[in-house]
């Protein structure tokens, strides 16, 4: 009984918590992107061609999500049924954006307008005894162009 | 060249199922499956446990019988019942025509709980209290016989088979790797009274109770002077716990009326007497 009752609180405190953090991560997301529009992200390899050589530097971002217990459930029971597992597409969506906006805020920092040859990289984090996924890690790297001209 | 980013439709990524609703399917699903599962391997056990060999039966109920009765060591007057009421189920076994091989122990518990039961490996257990209420031995040998039969039917192993399948189950479901729990659920003495028959087992050990009694006796009468006396008690709200699984006694004196009507009233419908001994020996 007593199970089935933290079982039961985890799951409400996990729906109202995530959720809430999920919308807010979300709004967080797009006033940010809105900010950082002017940095451009291209995934070709080639850059621009210019008289002088133009600097370049590396630029990263990462990023590490937890999922919360309602999530973790939901995407359980997917496991079951098959079908998209629909809690961990916001997380990932999440993850991804707020890495790319990370890498872009480095770049901002360096001086840079455009950034190529952008990269993904994810992982999953902890893998306990189910081999549940914990946490979502997304890594995104680029060639940034710094404006010297 | 220029270079642009477009802009992205905002939610392209992510599905637009309301996740309460998507988890309350899901596990909707997934309870239906659980209990429609459990169902079929419940009705599967009940139908199987029946073929587990008398003795094998027997030989899983060895140790508990044996701590049973060292923890209700019997004094001579004890085993004197004890005795009484052995000759009595030997006698009423003959009658009903328990198959080869299986054989009845009874067991006697000087307590004064109102209460008979049978459990794995033909073992009976019948309280001083259940003794004392008793008019006659046409009673005594009605829950006697109805004890016998659900020994005969295989009714504590067909119920210990649907209980440990279902138990079985839902561990393996909720992925506990608690071997212990296994284990101390069959260690348990309280195993004995843990078995609970269902009302289709109850009337059916009723029925063949009359018949033994029939048998026994050339009629069934004083066959109801138990439920009759439980009926009287249940006015004034003292069910002992023992009747609640069973058959509302109302149902049961019917029954045996009834029965009794069928056989006609050409036999001497004689009631025997239970020994003046045992009555001094339980009166306390």
């Amino acid at each position: 009984m007593a199970n089935i009752i933290s079982f039961l609180v985890l799951l409400i405190l996990g729906y109202v918590f995530g959720q809430w953090a999920e919308r807010r991560h979300f709004k967080f997301i797009q006033h940010r992107e809105r900010l950082l529009k002017n940095i451009l992200c291209f995934n070709v390899k080639t850059l621009p061609s210019y008289d002088t050589a133009p600097d370049v530097e590396l630029v990263v971002g990462n990023v590490v999500i937890s999922i919360d217990y309602f999530k973790r459930i939901a995407a359980g029971l997917n496991n079951i049924f098959g079908g998209r597992v629909s809690s961990y597409e916001s997380l990932v969506e999440r993850a991804r954006r707020e890495a790319i906006l990370r890498m872009k805020l480095n770049a901002k920092e360096r001086g840079a307008s455009m950034i190529f040859n952008v990269k993904l990289e994810t992982a999953s984090i902890y893998k306990g005894n189910g081999q549940q996924v914990g946490s979502v890690e997304v890594y995104a790297y680029g060639t940034a162009l710094i404006d010297n001209h | 060249m220029s270079y642009e980013n477009r802009d992205i439709p905002e939610g392209i990524n992510v599905s637009k199922i309301h996740p309460i609703k998507e988890f309350a399917w899901l596990a909707g699903g997934l309870i239906i499956l659980v209990i429609l599962a459990v169902l079929v391997l419940s009705v599967l056990a009940e139908k199987f446990a029946s073929y587990i060999p008398f003795a094998l039966e027997q030989k899983v109920a060895l140790p508990i019988a044996s701590r049973f009765q060292d923890d209700h060591p019997l004094s001579t007057d004890q085993a004197y019942i004890k005795d009484y009421l052995q000759s009595l189920a030997a006698v009423l076994a003959e009658n009903q025509g328990l198959p080869e091989g299986m054989e009845v122990s009874v067991h006697y518990v000087d307590d004064s709980t109102v209460n008979a039961l049978a459990t794995l490996g033909g073992h009976i257990v019948i309280f001083k209290g259940i003794l004392q209420i008793m008019p006659h031995e046409n009673a005594l040998s009605m829950v006697m016989a109805h004890e016998i039969a659900h020994i005969k039917h295989r009714d504590p192993i067909v119920s210990l088979g649907r209980g440990l399948t279902v138990y079985l189950a839902l561990l393996s479901l909720v992925g506990l790797s608690d071997h212990g729990a296994l284990e101390q659920m069959f260690s348990q003495t309280g195993l004995l009274t843990m078995l609970s028959f269902s009302r289709e087992q109850e009337s059916a050990a009723d029925r063949e109770a009359m018949l033994t009694l029939q048998r026994h006796y050339g009629h069934v009468e004083g066959a109801a002077a138990l439920f009759e006396h439980i009926e009287k008690e249940e006015k004034e709200d003292k069910t002992p716990s023992f009747f609640q699984s069973h058959p509302h006694p109302r149902h049961r004196i019917e029954t045996i009326r009834r029965y009794s009507q069928s056989l006609g009233d050409s036999a001497d419908k004689q009631l025997t007497r239970i020994p003046e001994r045992i009555q001094q020996l339980i009166k306390t």
